[in-house]
């Protein structure tokens, strides 16, 4: 028996085809097809539409969930720290087809275009023919691999919130600089107003189940001025200490925590010394 | 359940009939003939099997078969036939860029997209460009130098 390639072409009828049967969705394939698992049924993403244009309001950055890396770094909307991660990604020919989508969906720890996505707060537009949901990025996790999309559901959108994202770092600690899979990687953003602290988000990448931040760690600086922030770094740091706890993989658990540790620090040491006080 | 398909490889029109979730690699090399594609590490990591689809490279280990529906395909077997091919041959011959050659297949295709986009790259981009594909016998100067060296000599290919 002969059967249709599923490649739909616009959201409507991929939404319809999830709701019929089990299917994976492809938006890219670079992480799908690593493994040998033949008979698989893939529903193909990369000619919807919906799914693979970058727009903006006036709050958020809107990525579709098939975008391609190779299409992020082409676009003029994309901020700088997704630029900067995007250009970081393996190598041209995986850039080609691997997608954002992907890259979140696949739910591994060390995808660096899923980390920028958290530390910017990101949520993420899940769709399936009953309906719509937005969800924050850090609910949409339930570990390593697994997420909360249903069978039916496709993550059709990536909004980027775009009010913190100019004073923002990414750094990848990798074996070398291209095709390397993050041992570490760290993504900050800090803004200050009026000479105080207006806002401050770390994430960390590969060294968890999931991608590792902590709001209520970063709301110790958050209102701070400058020196009282430099006061309080070391309580500051402390916190993080306790809450890395990192997975032993390729790379030792001491090392990838005192990666960590040591990224932070310079980050908030670097923007806390720079003149811009406000 | 089989699924068909229709690509266009090097230029002809085929129609193909199989489970779409295999690697075009292993369909281009078993099913097609296509031995010109290299077969490396399966996983991303050499890029010997990169392919253009569109004109764009692909990692030919990491690309479902089903996703090429509609779509072109140029291997280095449809690639050779063209002016461009022939001033990166003679520019990798030139310099003596090729030894066990198994890399080089990829290593052209890789030339051709950064050349279509960028007909006269610096050293650093044609190091970027090829980032994904793996050579372990030359080293990279001798390929990075045929790639500029083509692209001078290839003035008006690109």
């Amino acid at each position: 028996m002969v059967k249709a390639n599923y490649m739909p072409t616009s959201l409507p009828e991929a939404l319809g085809l999830m709701a019929e049967e089990e299917l994976i969705p492809y938006a890219g394939g670079t992480d799908l097809m690593v493994s040998e698992a033949p008979g698989r049924d893939f529903l193909f993403l990369e000619r919807i539409p919906e799914l693979t244009q970058i727009s903006q309001d006036d709050q958020y950055l809107h990525i579709g969930a098939a975008v391609t890396f190779r299409n992020i770094l082409a676009s003029d909307l994309t901020p700088a720290l997704l630029r900067e991660a995007a250009a970081s990604i393996a190598a041209p020919a995986i850039r080609n087809t691997a997608t954002l989508g992907g890259n979140i969906a696949n739910a591994s720890p060390k995808g660096d275009g899923a980390l920028i996505c958290w530390a910017a707060d990101a949520q993420l537009v899940l769709a399936a023919a009953s309906g719509q949901r937005t969800v924050d990025i850090a609910d949409f996790y339930q570990g390593r691999g697994t997420t909360i999309r249903r069978a039916d559901e496709l993550l059709v959108e990536i909004l980027l919130p775009k009010r913190w994202l100019a004073g923002a770092s990414f750094c990848k600690v990798g074996a070398r600089k291209a095709l390397a899979i993050s041992r570490v990687s760290f993504a900050g953003l800090f803004a200050a107003e009026s000479g105080q602290i207006a806002h401050l988000a770390v994430a960390l990448g590969a060294v968890a189940d999931t991608v590792v931040r902590r709001p209520k760690i970063d709301a110790m600086l958050i209102g701070k001025t400058f020196s009282e922030a430099k006061a309080a770094l070391p309580d500051y740091l402390q916190a993080w200490q306790a809450a890395i706890q990192p997975i032993r993989g390729r790379v030792s658990a001491e090392y990838r925590k005192l990666v960590c540790l040591n990224l932070i620090e310079d980050f908030l040491v670097e923007r806390l010394s720079s003149a811009h006080n406000g | 359940m089989k699924t068909q398909l229709t690509l266009k490889l090097n230029g002809k029109t085929v129609n193909w009939e199989g489970d779409s979730s295999r690697k075009l690699l292993d369909v281009l090399r078993d099913d097609l003939g296509q031995v010109d594609v290299k077969c490396g590490c399966r996983e991303g990591e050499c890029g010997a099997c990169s392919v253009l689809i569109d004109g764009l490279l692909v990692n030919s280990c990491m690309f479902a078969v089903g996703a090429v529906d509609g779509r072109e395909v140029t291997t280095i077997e449809g690639y050779r036939d063209t002016d461009r091919f022939r001033a990166l041959d003679k520019a990798f011959a030139d310099v003596s860029a090729v030894q066990c050659g198994y890399c080089i297949p990829g290593m052209v295709l890789a030339a051709e997209a950064l050349l279509a986009a960028n007909p006269r790259p610096t050293d650093a981009e044609v190091r970027a460009a090829i980032s994904g594909n793996l050579c372990r016998c030359t080293g990279y100067n001798a390929i990075v130098e045929a790639i500029v060296e083509a692209s001078e000599e290839g003035e008006g290919l690109w």
